[in-house]
């Protein structure tokens, strides 16, 4: 080992004839890597955990993904998915949350960011109160792979188009973003290529603005506004944002879709879900 | 080794020996900045010259710059700051040390200084690139670097710099 004392950096010595006594970062004691690691985002910690075994033991340090959970994740795993976490490393609880986890039959999931943490949650459209769905002239359940919950509705024609939805849930403080998923046109895969159908159904989005709307819990109550014009491609339509001031309490979200001018029909509409998010990951999706 | 100032205060002097036998005389109440040197002193330890078996002369005079602006009435937060950001332009190499330093004095503030200091040399380098620039072999088999892969497959992907700067 006392041949690698080779320096990439040759100003170390700064002016003095001193040579480094260290030149390894594999030297330096765990307690200082996993120090070092608890500065980097959860990717960046994985990957250098591969550097050697001494990262990888560092990596897996409590303390580290202590400061990297949000500060709900007892209430996610223990009370919303009913999961034991005895024993767990803050590692692995960390790893388990970085997926999607799906409750309530599998109509919502919940996850969080592997980067800064936050949590965000969806709701499919099989969770939502949708107007005329058990009549098959009207809506009807479609499978595809382009929906993280594997399905979405589909509206063929109807006057009143309502989608309602709530979902009850122990945020973090902060401030979130609410979206609906829609696309205009349905879509079926031919010979591994996306071909968009049914164009001829989409109609009566240019009429009328959908209102969009988001209440909570504390009175808080939003509304926007916008004509669907997305024919062929998904589009995270922005409901509004909701503050959370304490972490401790539950937050009781209700959000709708609504056209009911019934002076006219509207058609060829997917809905796959409703996003929530935080802010500062919402951005990404506002701009698109 | 007191020695009593003319005036109110009586400032105490501790006598700080680094691993190649150079003593540094630094006045006690900058000196317990380090929990470990506190820690002597309390204990009555540091009668005498204080042996820092793991700390080597270029790093302790880093070491003790760093605590006397740290402990300085006279400077202020701006100062401190621009004292820090200098400071952690050091070499790689020269961090790491006072990094082990800091860990072995017990030193929180300037531990913390410089793991964040390493870690934003080393942020978005693949490991293969932070791997050179420490000179670090790895000591896994590849099936034992396959396996921390699959535990964390979402960590792998995305856009990373192989520079080595």
């Amino acid at each position: 080992m006392g041949a690698n004392s080779s320096s990439i950096d040759s100003n170390s010595a700064n002016g003095s004839n001193h040579p480094p006594l260290k030149t390894k970062l594999e030297d330096i004691p765990e307690a200082c890597a996993a120090l070092i690691l608890s500065y980097l985002d959860p990717p960046e910690i994985c990957k250098l955990a591969r550097l050697s075994r001494a990262f990888s033991a560092a990596s897996s340090a409590d303390f580290i993904w202590d400061s990297k959970l949000p500060s709900n994740y007892r209430y996610i795993l223990e009370e919303l998915l009913a999961m034991s976490i005895a024993g767990m490393g803050k590692k692995d609880i960390f790893a388990k949350l970085s997926r999607p986890n799906s409750f309530d039959s599998g109509t919502k999931e919940v996850w969080i960011d592997q980067n800064n943490g936050g949590v965000c949650l969806a709701v499919s459209a099989k969770g939502m109160t949708i107007t005329g769905i058990d009549d098959r002239r009207y809506w009807n359940h479609i499978p595809t792979d382009e929906s993280r919950f594997g399905i979405v509705a589909y509206l063929h024609q109807i006057w009143w188009v309502e989608v309602d939805g709530e979902l009850e849930f122990q945020f973090p403080a902060g401030t979130y973003s609410v979206f609906f998923r829609l696309q205009l046109g349905k879509f079926t895969k031919r010979l591994g290529r996306r071909v968009i159908t049914n164009t001829e159904q989409v109609h009566g989005w240019d009429l009328k603005p959908v209102q969009f709307q988001l209440t909570t819990s504390d009175g808080g109550c939003v509304m926007s506004k916008c004509y669907l014009d997305n024919v062929g491609t998904w589009v995270h339509h922005h409901v509004g944002d909701f503050v959370v001031k304490d972490s401790a309490t539950m937050t009781k979200l209700k959000f709708s879709l609504m056209q009911i001018d019934c002076t006219h029909t509207k058609g060829g509409l997917c809905v796959d879900s409703v996003l929530i998010c935080p802010i500062s990951l919402a951005k990404e999706l506002r701009s698109s | 080794m007191a020695e009593a100032s003319s005036s109110i205060t009586e400032k105490f002097f501790l006598t700080l020996k680094s691993s190649d036998g150079d003593e540094f005389v630094l006045e006690e109440s900058i000196a317990i900045q380090s929990i470990t040197i506190k820690n002597m002193v309390e204990d009555g330890c540091s009668s005498s010259v204080i042996p820092l078996s793991k700390v080597d002369t270029e790093t302790l005079i880093k070491v003790i710059e760093y605590m006397k602006m740290h402990s300085s009435t006279s400077s202020n937060e701006e100062e401190i700051e621009n004292f820090d950001k200098k400071f952690v332009s050091n070499s790689i190499n020269t961090i790491l040390n006072i990094l082990e330093a800091a860990n072995f004095l017990d030193i929180n503030n300037l531990l913390e200084l410089c793991a964040e200091a390493v870690a934003n040399r080393i942020k978005n380098k693949t490991p293969e690139a932070v791997r050179k620039i420490f000179n670090i072999t790895s000591d896994f088999t590849p099936e034992e670097e396959a396996e921390i892969r699959n535990e964390t497959p979402w960590a792998f992907e995305g856009n990373l710099d192989h520079s080595l700067d």
